[in-house]
């Protein structure tokens, strides 16, 4: 290993525990028994009683996964589709469509919450879980075409050609030979519209329904309501417990292949 | 071979699932004897523009109706063609320019949008500069074993929701906090330096809260890079800053592009981080709109808020376009 | 700090076990309130009210107990929602544009009379409000409502300066002390950075124009001009324009910030350390003060309305009808720290005698009472206030 390699070897581990400094607070705060969140004054369990008897933590957490699953699976295969048709197919305004697809991504979120509120509020459509899911997906689209694109257009296209030279129409060829090639990018893609969906406030919390929270938007609340965010922290403790839990999962699985 | 797939553990369990799928439509495709459906199959195998359009439609229309129609309601909004009667809005047939004569009357808007775009280019430029060590080392010199649990431990932090880590962030940054608690433990500083409330917070939590956008595209790009590129370069005499400058560098500008407007987006809009850690003189372009939306009552704030907004959204897509074409050009001569 | 907290844990189910610190010598009979309960019940059921099987409210920030909330949830098993907001501005627009709806919201005063003319609320009908009887006479028929047609009254305070004594050593006692950023002695300029002031239009302009001499509710463009001069000459003094959920915590602890203009009980509730779950009526922060300046300040009363476009209307007024229950007020106000009117009776003395809780009656005589405003009038006061908010 040369000398720039440890330096960097050093830099990337100090780096990863720096952005693990604020969870790892999240986590001890997690045990606070302070009613004053802002100091630390002792050990207790109770915010976690307390998170597990709050109904309206879980099924807000419900609220926050179903909602993301399902603009997952819509956002992935819009996107499929998108990305498909540009990468394969040479037509007329391909180049304004990509710049198209751009937009959701590229304006600010809070103007598209707001003028989306604006619309279903002029159209007279009334704000249901369906409401925050569309604008998710609005843009959720975009990130996940973008992902899937860069995919789609860094394989050599020869293996279709192969496939198709080989006697396979274009539907066998694309599950054939695209989608498993693609599938790397798609899960990407579903990670990062997964979590888009997931952890979005802005637009959850500016098209929901009266009394329909997802997690950030009940995080908000339960911040504004004061006192209570200790619970909140006992649940990201349990959030990243759980993740630790996976990646350590993939890691065994790894050593098993 | 490494082929750089590997990293996602699905891919294995699910590319049979794949597979089976679609063998599955394929014979069953085959063994019916063209019934009608088929044959719209076959015209649209057969027609090239009919193919496109099956594949474009589902998130055109989608897009149209829940995306651009919401901003064709505002520029409508902007231009004072709806009145509010109660709970419904009227369509007016009227043109007037109110709104956006009394956005320009407000004096602090070029210097809000000033700050706005100074926050997200410091933003971008400091998570670019933090991950790309960190990217470069991850995705290109680590074991690739390890890669995946890297890449996993470096987006964990990132899967507790963001408000909560913003919160967190400000324990961090108090002036009793840790940071500043280990800066005089260390005798590095003798009074605390006050954080919360400036725009260094602002910057320091939005490059934390935003820091994965930009190192999930350039791991992307430089996971890929080719090994005996760089070898090539290195056995022809390039030194390896040389060789990092000339070669490295370009060829992750895709991803360096995708990561800075992954980043500069939110980052330009942001209204929640100001609002938690910053102070006095951190109204941004998004605590702005929403005040307008918000604060300002009535028809007038929605209106203005409109007006804001559009022309707020019409400067963005400029500027990325000309980002994207100056840097996407440099891509192409690099 | 004080040494020592005694506190009794409160059951609350049913809210009739209430036991308040033997300590303080003060206790309410079981039987008493047992049979105020039954009283009501059979009010209620005479009524023949059926209530709907949701509720959605919509109140400030820190107003109200929860958990004891949740117990009217239970009682009447339906689907309670409650949310918050921190500040009017962000209330109003909610409720004028509609959604999401609510069934019972908590609005001041003017803003709530706005509302009603406006098309915005609905009116309340007294008769489904039997403990409407328990409101003391002082706090019906108010001015903006003398018929009490759309309004019920739910609190009142005064907006004015709360400070941690440990950090700023001279006492304030005037807006002067935040405003005069001329003189290098004054409070904003010896704590620059450790003072905020609310994100609120109503109160932030209405403080500067007190300080000026000027109505709170000026619309006269020039005093309107000078108060936004004021607040933008104070601003980079500022730590921040911050609220309830911000300051209540902050103050405390005296950093990154000491002095907040805030709202009377939100200062108790930060005194005495105010928990959902425990009646406290010793002070925990004795270090934390409350003035409401010498100039004059904004009072305000607080009232549950029904929007127009609310569905749940039965839940909604049995809702009111539990709420100003005489114990149930009460167990709010030893809980949250606000005064709240229908529960006087049982509010143990030594909160009643607290300045901070219960504005003394030699205080009213410096305190501004809003008056309603045309929305004409709004706009040019909020283009004053976006010109502070984005100077």
């Amino acid at each position: 290993m040369s000398k720039s390699d440890v330096i960097l070897k050093i830099y990337t581990i100090l780096l990863l525990g720096i952005i693990y400094v604020p969870i790892g607070v999240l986590i001890v705060f997690s045990f606070n028994n302070s009613r004053n969140r802002a100091v630390f004054t002792g050990f207790t369990l109770e915010n976690y009683y307390r998170l597990l008897a709050d109904e309206r933590v879980w099924s807000s957490f419900y609220n926050s996964i179903w909602v993301a699953i399902v603009v997952t699976i819509a956002s992935v295969f819009f996107a499929i589709l998108l990305s498909y048709a540009v990468t394969r197919y040479d037509f007329k305004g391909k180049d304004i469509l990509d710049m198209l697809l751009l937009i959701p991504i590229i304006i600010p979120e809070i103007v598209e919450a707001l003028t989306l509120l604006l619309f279903f509020i002029i159209i007279g459509i009334p704000l249901s879980p369906w409401t925050i899911i569309i604008g998710h997906i609005a843009f959720d689209i975009s990130f996940a075409y973008l992902v899937i694109k860069a995919r789609m257009a860094g394989y050599d296209p020869q293996y279709e050609e192969a496939a198709r030279t080989l006697g396979a129409d274009e539907l066998k060829t694309f599950f054939r030979v695209t989608l498993p090639i693609l599938l790397p990018g798609i899960i990407a893609a579903s990670l990062i519209a997964f979590v888009e969906s997931y952890d979005d406030f802005i637009k959850s919390y500016f098209t929901r329904p009266g009394g329909f929270s997802t997690l950030p938007v009940h995080i908000w609340s339960m911040a504004s309501r004061r006192g209570v965010t200790v619970d909140l922290n006992a649940l990201a403790t349990i959030v990243v417990i759980i993740a630790i839990f996976f990646a350590y999962i993939r890691i065994k699985m790894e050593r098993w292949m | 071979m490494d082929d750089g797939y590997d990293w996602l553990v699905s891919y294995l369990i699910l590319r049979p699932l794949f597979l089976s799928i679609g063998d599955l439509l394929m014979s069953r495709l085959e063994e019916e004897r063209k019934p009608f459906h088929i044959k719209i199959l076959d015209r649209i195998r057969a027609s090239k523009l009919l193919k496109i359009i099956v594949l474009l439609a589902p998130a055109s229309i989608f897009l149209a109706i829940f995306f651009f129609s919401p901003f064709i309601i505002a520029l409508m909004y902007s231009f004072n063609m709806f009145k509010q009667v109660v709970y419904t809005y009227v369509f007016v047939p009227r043109i007037s320019l109110e709104y956006y004569i009394r956005l320009l009357d407000f004096p602090g808007i070029f210097v809000t949008m000033q700050r706005s775009f100074y926050y997200a280019i410091v933003t971008v430029i400091l998570t670019l500069l933090l991950s790309y060590p960190a990217a470069y080392y991850i995705g290109f010199k680590l074991d690739p074993k390890y890669k995946s649990t890297a890449v996993l431990l470096f987006i964990i932090p990132f899967w507790v929701n963001f408000l909560l880590r913003t919160y967190s962030m400000k324990f961090v940054l108090h002036d009793e906090g840790l940071v500043n608690t280990l800066l005089m433990t260390l005798g590095l500083i003798k009074e605390p330096i006050r954080f919360l409330g400036t725009d260094l917070a602002v910057i320091i939590v939005m490059a934390y809260d935003y820091m994965f956008l930009m190192f999930l595209p350039l791991y992307g790009v430089l996971e890929k890079l080719d090994k005996e590129l760089l070898e090539a370069a290195a056995t022809l005499g390039a030194s390896p800053y040389k060789t990092f400058l000339k070669v490295t560098l370009p060829l992750s500008s895709p991803g360096i592009i995708a990561g800075s407007l992954l980043v500069f987006i939110p980052a330009v809009g942001e209204f929640i981080i100001p609002m938690l850690v910053g102070g006095v003189n951190t109204t941004t372009l998004g605590t702005l709109i929403y005040s307008f939306f918000i604060t300002v009552r009535g028809e007038a704030g929605w209106g203005i808020g409109s007006a804001a907004g559009l022309i707020y959204i019409i400067f963005i897509m400029v500027l990325s376009y000309l980002y994207i074409k100056l840097v996407g050009a440099e891509v192409q001569f690099g | 700090m004080s040494t020592r907290r005694d506190f009794l844990r409160v059951a609350f189910v049913g809210a009739a076990g209430l036991a308040v610190g033997a300590g303080a010598g003060y206790y309410i009979r079981e039987g008493e309130v047992l049979s105020l309960r039954k009283r009501v019940d059979e009010l209620l059921s005479k009524i023949g009210i059926e209530l709907e099987d949701n509720l959605n409210i919509y109140n400030w920030t820190w107003y109200a107990n929860l958990n004891l909330i949740e117990d009217f949830e239970k009682q009447h098993g339906l689907k309670l929602v409650y949310e918050f907001f921190e500040d009017l501005d962000t209330a109003l627009s909610v409720i004028r544009a509609g959604q999401p709806v609510y069934d019972v919201a908590v609005i001041s005063d003017n803003e709530a009379q706005e509302l009603y003319q406006e098309g915005y609320l609905q009116e309340i009908d007294l008769d489904k409000i039997p403990n409407f009887e328990h409101v003391p006479e002082g706090f019906k028929g108010l001015e903006y409502d003398p018929d009490n047609t759309f309004s019920v009254i739910y609190s009142y305070g005064t907006t004015g300066l709360g400070y941690n004594s440990e950090v700023v050593d001279k006492p304030i006692t005037k807006w002067e002390d935040i405003f005069d950023v001329d003189n290098p002695d004054s409070h904003i300029r010896r704590y620059a950075g450790k003072v905020t002031m609310m994100p609120d239009s109503g109160e932030t302009l209405g403080a500067a124009l007190i300080y000026l001499g000027y109505d709170p509710d000026s619309v006269n463009e020039s005093e309107l001009q000078e108060a936004a001069d004021v607040l933008l000459a104070q601003k980079q003094y500022l730590y921040g324009y911050k609220s309830t959920e911000d300051y209540m915590d902050v103050l405390p602890v005296g950093t990154p910030y000491a002095i907040s203009h805030a709202w009377n009980g939100d200062i108790a509730g930060a005194v005495y350390a105010a928990d959902e779950y425990e009646v406290l009526i010793e002070r925990y922060y004795e270090h934390l003060r409350y003035v409401v300046p010498e100039e004059g300040a904004i009072a305000w009363y607080d009232n549950f309305v029904i929007p127009a476009n609310a569905v749940n209307i039965n839940a909604a007024h049995a809702f009111i009808n539990w709420f100003l229950d005489p114990v149930i007020s009460a167990i709010h106000c030893i809980t949250i720290k606000y005064p709240y009117p229908a529960g006087l009776k049982y509010t143990p003395t030594e909160l009643k005698e607290d300045p901070m809780i219960f504005t003394p009656p030699e205080v009213w005589d410096r305190l501004f009472i809003g008056r309603p405003m045309t929305p004409e009038e709004r706009a040019l006061r909020e283009q004053y206030w976006t010109m502070v908010m984005t100077g």
